[in-house]
């Protein structure tokens, strides 16, 4: 579904000139979940925005079904964006003057859709992520945790291609953390490709594959060894009534 | 397919009103301020530009004040009418009793038969003395009979007194005799009922006050204006006005020493004082406005530039969401657009109670709805324009603006 | 404290210049434009005669046509000026402390032995009490006498003006002059005076300058002079003569009065109810009665010397002035919103609601205080290019001389206006700011 061949990526001013991806390759095929790590400076975010159609790229092709996006303009990124692309930012990103439901309404609405589509859409993405009964309340008066999930709604209600996650769990506490990880692969179970970008070992291992960063080139070492003391979520598992959305 | 955003968009400047708020307000006067200031300077402009009648730009006053003891007025006056009328350059110099659009003159009440009249039925006009040069001097155009002949021109009288004939304009005339298509021949009267014939009709001519509106009841006699001061209206070949009054100066300034020569002027002089007023009122208002207008884009100008400013993170959200360039740009002028009508609906109220106001204290006729719907649309495109470039800044925002942590 | 804030203001304002300017503009700018306006206003509808308000009245009687007012838009007022005989008769009252009859007449002023031309000068054909009556400083000399009056004398006051430009600004009295052709003698320098609007005289212009010479009143019919202001009659008469003129219903006379109590005062309205009694049983008119004793500042509004025009140009200079505020406001509010994380540091670090309130006054003081300064330089240059609007000819610049003059009151009020107005504008920002709960904005996002 998405192929990066050799993406160069490189920031320029006037002092210096930063290398934040080099011949970068990735190939993410239809219903994986992919963890992309790396240490803080390593290009992750760089390769957020390149994958996820927000900067474009210096060298190299990417292919986003079959389709070649380089030459593309600004608008048809844009629109390439709203179809396919699912983005959950870490800092959320809701747009505090709007109450939820017209947060989760924003990119429907760039697509031009009717009414009751939009509307229906809306309601099952809030139902998938639990929070049909906040639909009007405001983004202040939700916690860190809803209003994740509330992003995730807004990602989901466009039915996109794949989801582009950037720490999706770094501004949450531990508790909420697994609710959106469990959210996140109930998701993906249920079709939808998932890229997560992290730093936390942690959740990476809960992607299918991993793909690490290290001075904007893919590595091959291993980030991390199974280890006894750490105790791991088991993929696949019903979340236990305790930790069931608020 | 373009969203309009509509409802989200107001429900979000709603939260936020107090900015939105301060500048429709500021749209509000804006709006009533432009369109009471277009009203009041059109009606200025129409008042100045109304047509005198006269050859003005061609037409030179002079004055002249005996003051010896032994001061000849009647020679005085033929000899500086001979010298006038022989300058080079000139059509014709008449003695005038006073000087049309100068804010001084003679107004009497005349009626169209003898005997005591009802004051409602008494006809005001502007009266002057003149000679047999008058018509030809003031370069009227005669709609019907003739100028004054030298043997009708009658002896000065210290006070005010008719002759047997007059020669007057058609707006007194009408209203005079308002049944009479013609009333050349016709006799009108005094009011101690002396009657006066009509033998000439001006198609136009203003009299002494621009803001009396019988303006153009104009009634010229053949009387030779009373000393010991003289004025003289003398009128020139085109192009040769500047010469002639050098030329006046210099012949009539010593020629008579029992008498001061106290000045020579173009008749723009005095139209240019009688209108003063409404010239500098128009001058203020146009300023005012423009200045009151320029301030308001301003504060839509500021607003618009402090919501971008604050919105950025959202505004790259947007863009990575999937909203397009224009999709942000529209967003911004829609908002502003909102805030530009609400002020212009609360500035339609503002607008026609002033009108009504102003239509009352100057007597003038209501407000034209036109002028309201000139005025929104101008208060619209000034938003439009003052919110542009704010909005196209906005939409330079880059979408990995979304991506970036604090 | 205070000291402090002033340090933080100035280098709130200094760190966003362009913003800093552009508030103080606006502020400049609608302060400027008021300055102006009410500069105007008040030379238009100031009492410059303020201090005599309650002891001065002109006097006027209702003798004018039976059919319909004298001044449709205003049927209750008597015409504004006496015919000859009623001002002579009713002059004969020693009621009065003070009193006058007047007229404006022109005349030619020429000294014998001169080299200058003579001159036209606007005379005022005046009784003695003239000066007195309306408090008219003399530099040299003084008034004539009652005898003067009624005789009457070849005596004159001239102006300091006509002093200087006639006699090198010297000592005058006792000189020789002529008045169209008659000679006169000066017994009197006015020095200079110019009161604003020209209340005395409402007939021919509100900015006029005072006439420069003053003769006796006995000679209007020792020489038949005519008004030179407005003479008005409403009735058709056979005026042949100048005697005919002096008996007619024309009215061309100004008369004041000063009448010092309420005592007085009643006993001169029951005066001039007496004669008007009279003079109608005499069949002379069949108006009802209707004599007026009007004080200075009702006269000016009675005589319309404010305009509408005068009106509407302040209603237009308060609603530039609140556009500016509105506008200073939201500038204000933006401004401190953004710099509201800064503030919500400080009320972490302990700042009370109240000292945020007056660390972001103080800062909008700086602002207004500016401003106001600004925009009364500024108000002062609109008022030299507003003399160039009124003078088509430089050498009759006249009494709009004093619109460019803006007396100590003017600049008080114009700098308090400023001052106040803009702090009551920066009222609502400051508070909004002190208002925000600290926590919201000490957050990453």
């Amino acid at each position: 579904m998405l192929e990066m061949h050799g993406i160069s990526k490189i920031y320029r001013t006037d002092l210096i000139e930063t290398h934040a991806l080099r011949e970068f390759s990735l190939k993410v095929g239809d219903g994986e979940f992919v963890a992309v790590t790396g240490p803080s400076g390593s290009g992750k975010t760089t390769f957020m925005n390149v994958a996820g159609l927000l900067e474009t790229f210096d060298n190299g092709t990417y292919r986003l079904d079959g389709d070649d996006v380089s030459r593309l303009s600004d608008e048809q990124r844009s629109k390439l964006r709203n179809e396919k692309i699912g983005f959950i930012f870490q800092s959320f990103n809701l747009i505090p003057d709007l109450d939820i439901f017209d947060n989760v309404d924003v990119p429907l609405r760039y697509r031009g859709l009717a009414r009751k589509d939009r509307e229906q859409r809306i309601k099952s993405a809030l139902d998938v992520v639990g929070l049909s009964s906040r639909m009007h309340h405001m983004p202040s008066q939700l916690s860190g945790g809803q209003q994740q999930r509330a992003a995730i709604a807004r990602a989901l209600a466009g039915d996109p291609r794949f989801l582009l996650a950037d720490e999706p769990t770094g501004n949450v506490d531990s508790l909420m953390a697994r609710q959106v990880m469990d959210l996140l692969e109930q998701i993906n179970e249920m079709g939808t490709t998932v890229i997560m970008v992290t730093h936390d070992p942690e959740l990476a291992r809960r992607a299918h594959r991993n793909v690490h960063i290290v001075d904007g080139q893919i590595s091959d070492f291993k980030p991390f060894e199974p280890n006894d003391d750490v105790p791991s979520l088991n993929v696949g598992q019903p979340v236990p009534a305790t930790m069931a959305p608020a | 397919m373009i969203a309009w955003n509509i409802r989200p968009i107001a429900s979000a400047l709603w939260r936020n009103r107090t900015g939105a708020l301060l500048v429709a307000f500021q749209i509000a006067i804006g709006l009533a301020v432009l369109v009471n200031a277009v009203y009041v300077v059109k009606q200025r402009v129409e008042k100045i530009g109304r047509p005198t009648g006269m050859d003005t730009a061609n037409m030179i006053w002079v004055a002249s004040a005996g003051f010896a003891k032994n001061y000849d007025y009647d020679t005085s006056v033929r000899e500086d009418l001979a010298t006038l009328r022989g300058l080079p350059g000139v059509k014709a110099a008449s003695l005038f009793s006073n000087i049309p659009l100068s804010g001084g003159g003679s107004a009497n009440g005349f009626q169209n038969r003898p005997g005591e009249v009802p004051p409602k039925e008494s006809v005001p006009g502007n009266n002057y003395d003149v000679d047999e040069q008058a018509i030809a001097a003031l370069g009227v155009k005669l709609i019907a009979g003739r100028p004054f002949e030298a043997q009708e021109i009658l002896p000065a009288s210290k006070t005010f007194d008719t002759s047997p004939q007059a020669i007057v304009t058609q707006a007194f005339a009408k209203e005079l005799f308002p049944n009479d298509p013609n009333p050349l021949g016709k006799t009108f009267y005094d009011g101690l009922s002396k009657p006066i014939v009509i033998v000439g009709i001006m198609e136009q001519m203003q009299g002494a006050w621009v803001g009396w509106d019988k303006l153009d009841h104009v009634v010229l006699f053949p009387r030779m204006k009373d000393g010991p001061s003289s004025i003289y209206l003398v009128r020139t070949e085109p192009g040769r006005r500047d010469a002639v009054m050098r030329d006046i100066e210099a012949k009539l300034g010593d020629s008579n020493p029992g008498r001061l020569l106290r000045w020579v002027r173009p008749f723009d002089y005095f139209i240019d004082q009688s209108y003063l007023d409404d010239r500098n009122m128009a001058i203020f208002l146009v300023s005012v406005t423009s200045a009151l207008l320029a301030i308001t884009a301003l504060g839509i100008f500021g607003l618009a530039t402090f919501n971008v400013s604050t919105r950025v993170r959202q505004i790259g959200t947007r863009r990575a969401v999937g909203a397009r360039r224009f999709d942000i740009v529209r967003h911004f002028l829609v908002e502003n657009w909102m805030v530009t009508t609400a002020g212009i609906v609360a500035g339609c109220g503002l607008a026609l109670a002033i009108g009504y106001r102003i239509s009352v204290e100057y007597e003038l006729p209501r407000l034209d709805l036109y002028y309201l719907v000139g005025g929104v649309l101008c208060i619209w495109l000034i938003g439009l324009f003052a919110a542009w470039q704010p909005a196209r800044r906005a939409s330079a925002i880059s979408p990995a603006v979304a991506t970036r942590t604090v | 404290m205070l000291g402090y804030y002033f340090q933080l203001a100035f280098r709130n304002l200094r760190r966003n210049p362009g913003l800093t300017m552009l508030m103080i503009g606006a502020v400049a700018l609608g302060i400027a434009v008021c300055v102006m306006t009410l500069t105007m206003y008040r030379a238009m509808s100031g009492n410059p005669i303020w201090w005599k308000n309650d002891v001065l009245y002109a006097v006027t009687m209702d003798f004018w046509d039976p059919q319909q007012p004298n001044d449709d838009k205003k049927p209750a007022l008597p015409p504004p000026q006496l015919t000859y005989r009623d001002a002579m008769a009713v002059y004969r009252s020693d009621i009065p402390k003070h009193k006058v009859i007047m007229h404006k007449a022109i005349g030619i002023v020429s000294v014998d032995g001169q080299q200058a031309k003579p001159e036209r000068a606007a005379t005022r054909v005046t009784t003695k009490d003239f000066f007195a009556t309306f408090d008219v400083p003399f530099q040299y000399g003084g008034t004539w006498t009652d005898a003067a009056d009624s005789g009457p004398e070849p005596v004159m006051v001239i102006s300091r003006k006509m002093n200087e430009k006639l006699f090198g600004g010297v000592n005058s009295v006792g000189r020789r002059i002529r008045w169209n052709d008659n000679e006169f003698r000066i017994i009197g320098v006015r020095d200079n005076w110019l009161p604003l609007p020209a209340f005395y005289d409402v007939n021919n212009g509100a900015l006029e300058e005072p006439e420069d010479v003053y003769i006796p009143f006995g000679w209007n019919a020792a020489l038949e002079i005519y008004s030179a202001g407005n003479t008005n009659g409403w009735k058709p008469e056979d005026i042949k003569t100048y005697q005919d003129f002096l008996n007619s219903e024309n009215v061309w006379i100004q008369m004041w009065v000063e009448l010092p109590d309420s005592a007085t005062r009643d006993r001169f309205q029951a005066f001039l109810d007496n004669y008007a009694r009279e003079q109608k049983q005499a069949g002379r008119y069949q108006r009802p009665i209707n004599n007026r004793l009007t004080r200075p500042d009702q006269w000016l509004i009675d005589n319309n010397v404010v305009g509408n025009d005068d009106r509407v140009l302040v209603g237009l200079a308060f609603a530039f002035l609140a556009v500016c505020l509105l506008n200073t406001v939201g500038l204000l509010l933006a401004k401190f919103l953004n710099n509201a994380p800064l503030t919500g540091v400080r009320r972490a670090l302990g700042a009370s609601r109240k000292q945020v309130f007056m660390q972001h006054l103080v800062e909008v003081g700086v602002i207004s205080s500016i401003g106001a300064v600004l925009g009364l330089a500024l108000g002062g240059l609109l008022l030299l290019g507003l003399r160039a609007l009124y003078t088509v000819d430089p050498t009759d610049a006249g009494g709009t001389q004093a619109l460019a003059h803006v007396d100590v009151t003017s600049v008080v009020t114009a700098l308090a206006l400023a001052f106040f107005a803009t702090i009551a504008a920066g009222l609502y920002p400051a508070w909004r700011i002190g208002r925000i709960p600290p926590a919201s904005y000490l957050k990453a996002q």
